[in-house]
């Protein structure tokens, strides 16, 4: 553990020179004087390391939408929509987890359809597939 | 070499970190019809053709893109077989554990198996899905008696990440540096799940 009691890891004075290099190697790529000031630079790592953080968390929830919008855009070129497909999964007891399905409405989209046929045997209730429908629009 | 099935029931880790893709994985989604614009600026008689035979191509097949396996094969990749699975790796309580697409041939980074050394050929026998050019056996939820084999090639750790906490104006911070441990699994092959019912892949040429 690499902690100071009073927080002033970075600013005790005695360590004004002996962080500096580490703080310069953190403000890489930084826009203006923060790359280049000490004083500015250690506020703007500081702002930087937070921000990593707080999205290191953040990050989690952003795939776990983006994956969910690209199920979507897949399933729907089937004529279903993610809430049934996913319903209809759930009722099969397949538990592949979002990332997963993602990565096959991308890569594999044979399995895919594959899978979207099993869940909409097993929940129907979506329109069915209308291949002129789609091809008229583009 | 020791053959050892280890326990799928694995330590809770202390950060749930994210796998984006499997290591050795590109994006291999090329798309077949990208306009090349060297033609476009070539000869003039053979550009309108060109653009209108791409077009068409991108009409009709909006939905049903060129399987990997066979742009693979076209590319003349000989590493990758016609095969993929889905397996969970470990077991975290009430938070479950993670997925991988895995392909034989490649590999993958896993939280650390414990009392694994390298060269230890492992079974991991949670396999939720898989699939080949002619079949899909989707898994309810496991795909009965298959297996997917691998070897343990190391133990290393992630990269390093700072965990920095900072409130303002509170005289507050604390600095700490972080690397998780991982395991590099080499996938050899998968197995075992021929009698399982499947469903069947539509041929591309049918399509």
């Amino acid at each position: 553990m690499d902690y100071m009691e009073g927080g002033k890891l970075f600013r005790r004075s005695s360590n004004w020179k002996m962080n500096k290099g580490k703080i310069f190697k953190l403000a890489k790529g930084f826009r203006g004087r923060a790359k280049n000031c000490i004083r500015i630079a250690r506020e703007r790592v500081e702002k930087a390391l937070q921000y990593s953080y707080r999205d290191r968390h953040n990050k989690k929830r952003d795939m776990r939408s983006l994956w969910i919008e690209r199920i979507n855009s897949g399933t729907r070129l089937h004529g279903v929509n993610y809430g049934k497909f996913m319903h209809g999964l759930m009722k099969e007891n397949i538990q592949l987890n979002r990332k997963v399905l993602s990565e096959l409405s991308m890569h594999e989209p044979y399995s895919f359809k594959a899978l979207v046929d099993v869940s909409r045997t097993s929940f129907p209730g979506n329109r069915p597939v209308k291949k002129e429908g789609l091809a008229a629009i583009l | 070499m020791a053959t050892a099935t280890l326990p799928l029931r694995l330590l809770p880790s202390k950060t749930l970190t994210l796998t984006t893709l499997p290591s050795a994985r590109r994006s291999l989604s090329v798309s077949a019809v990208e306009p090349r614009r060297w033609r476009l600026r070539a000869a003039a008689e053979e550009s309108p053709e060109a653009v209108e035979v791409e077009f068409v191509e991108a009409e009709e097949e909006p939905a049903v893109p060129e399987p990997v396996e066979a742009q693979l094969a076209a590319a003349g990749a000989g590493k990758d077989a016609d095969i993929f699975a889905v397996v969970m790796v470990g077991w975290l309580p009430l938070i479950g554990s993670r997925q991988y697409i895995v392909m034989p041939g490649r590999y993958i980074y896993t939280q650390r198996l414990k009392g694994a050394n390298v060269n230890d050929q492992i079974i991991l026998n949670k396999v939720l899905l898989v699939s080949t050019r002619e079949k899909a056996y989707i898994g309810m939820p496991v795909v009965t008696n298959a297996a997917v084999h691998a070897v343990v090639e190391e133990q290393g750790r992630d990269d390093k990440v700072i965990v920095f906490k900072f409130k303002k104006k509170k005289k507050y911070q604390r600095k700490l540096g972080h690397r998780q441990p991982n395991t590099r699994l080499r996938i050899t092959g998968i197995s075992g799940y021929e009698e399982y019912p499947a469903d069947p892949i539509l041929d591309p040429a049918a399509a």
